[in-house]
């Protein structure tokens, strides 16, 4: 008899103990997107100001900032605030093996990506807005002369683009990061 | 007072495995939303705007920039065919296709997603650079000591992964789009 209390005390507590660790396991996963200061975002925003573009350094062993990115592949970066107005994304295509360009949230979330496939005259190019921007431009188009624009709305204030270019071959890499930097983010005049 | 010191006790145990089992899951980005290729795998949700809780806090803790669906796919493989860990000790036979995509490129990275430093200097190989055979296959060797052909060194960790990036690829990751006889196999060939 007093087997089997002690059994169910024991059970009582390791049951407990489980509780909380499944609680603690919840709360930690969900909370650590809300606490991490060492996200994407903050390694780019270390690089410097916005909107100017900043070459991502080559990856290699030494350097241990970005993981997970490609040693054959050549980066920039810049970042956006839309406070202000929409920002104008332009990425000039070159004779490299694959140029892409995409848009990230605040939160790392990437809410649009294209490749040079989808270039128009050498270029890849689009506008970031927020939701009220694309409200006011639809608003202003001239149905009969409509904007060749692409508008892509983002879902925060601030996130960034990143443009990857890739280097066929490893002497070519050097060509791709000078293709990479072109990339240019401007904050658009405030009426036109 | 023994009540206290149990119920203490329960707690300490509850948190420790919280903690234990949300770093266990969130080091190898979790198990949620992700498609087995044989060994090779993929987070079908990395940077997507409806990532999973842990697809989103393992990204926010790596600092990693997920590539976008519409840029490409990664696959990482742990093990090889035979699901063994991959040995730094072992040589290993990736090859001899590659699922469709414009370009990929196979890198070797430590267990954080780093390149490992190795005095060949040479962290990934690109489509467009290595040998073929005449039938358009490839073997890429991974190995510690040099090997013929297409060498991919190991340099001297513990544990590593392979990183299969297909860029600008048709595959579509989600709901069985990917084929599994169009990944490359990793054959482990033999062990010091």
């Amino acid at each position: 008899m007093r087997f089997r209390a002690r059994l169910a005390e024991a059970a009582l507590y390791g049951f407990a103990a489980l509780i909380l660790a499944a609680l603690v396991h919840f709360v930690v996963v969900l909370s650590i997107p809300l606490a991490a200061e060492r996200d994407a975002f903050a390694r780019v925003a270390d690089l410097g100001p916005a909107p100017a573009t900043y070459p991502l350094p080559r990856v290699g062993p030494s350097l241990r900032r970005f993981p997970y990115a490609d040693p054959a592949v050549a980066t920039a970066v810049c970042r956006f605030d839309l406070t202000n107005g929409p920002v104008r994304v332009l990425a000039p295509t070159g004779r490299s093996g694959l140029a892409s360009l995409s848009f990230h949230s605040r939160r790392g979330a990437v809410f649009y990506a294209m490749t040079d496939r989808a270039a128009a005259h050498g270029k890849m190019e689009a506008v970031i807005v927020t939701a009220a921007q694309l409200r006011a431009l639809v608003a202003q188009d001239d149905e009969d002369n409509p904007s060749e624009d692409l508008r892509i709305e983002s879902p925060t204030r601030e996130g960034f683009v990143l443009t990857r270019v890739l280097s066929e071959l490893p002497d070519l890499y050097p060509a791709a990061q000078a293709q990479a930097n072109t990339l240019a983010c401007t904050p658009e005049p405030a009426s036109k | 007072m023994t009540t206290i010191v149990k119920a203490f006790f329960a707690a300490l145990v509850g948190l420790a495995l919280g903690l234990w089992t949300t770093q266990a899951m969130l080091a190898h980005g979790g198990p949620f939303e992700t498609v087995s290729l044989g060994p090779w795998t993929v987070a079908t949700k990395a940077g997507a705007l409806d990532a999973d809780p842990y697809t989103r806090a393992s990204l926010e803790r790596s600092g990693e920039i997920p590539l976008a669906l519409g840029e490409g796919l990664q696959l990482i493989a742990r093990s090889d065919d035979s699901g063994r860990p991959l040995e730094a000790g072992c040589v290993y036979k990736v090859g001899p296709h590659a699922p469709a995509a414009r370009y990929w490129t196979l890198e070797l990275v430590d267990s954080e997603g780093f390149p490992v430093e190795n005095a060949a200097g040479r962290y990934v190989f690109r489509s467009s650079e290595i040998l073929r055979e005449s039938d358009g296959g490839f073997s890429i060797y991974v190995s510690a000591a040099a090997h013929a052909g297409n060498w991919l060194p190991i340099g001297a960790p513990t544990r590593f992964a392979l990183v299969l990036r297909l860029y600008d690829t048709p595959l579509s990751a989600t709901a069985g789009g990917i084929e599994k006889a169009a990944a490359p196999a990793i054959a482990r060939e033999r062990c010091a």
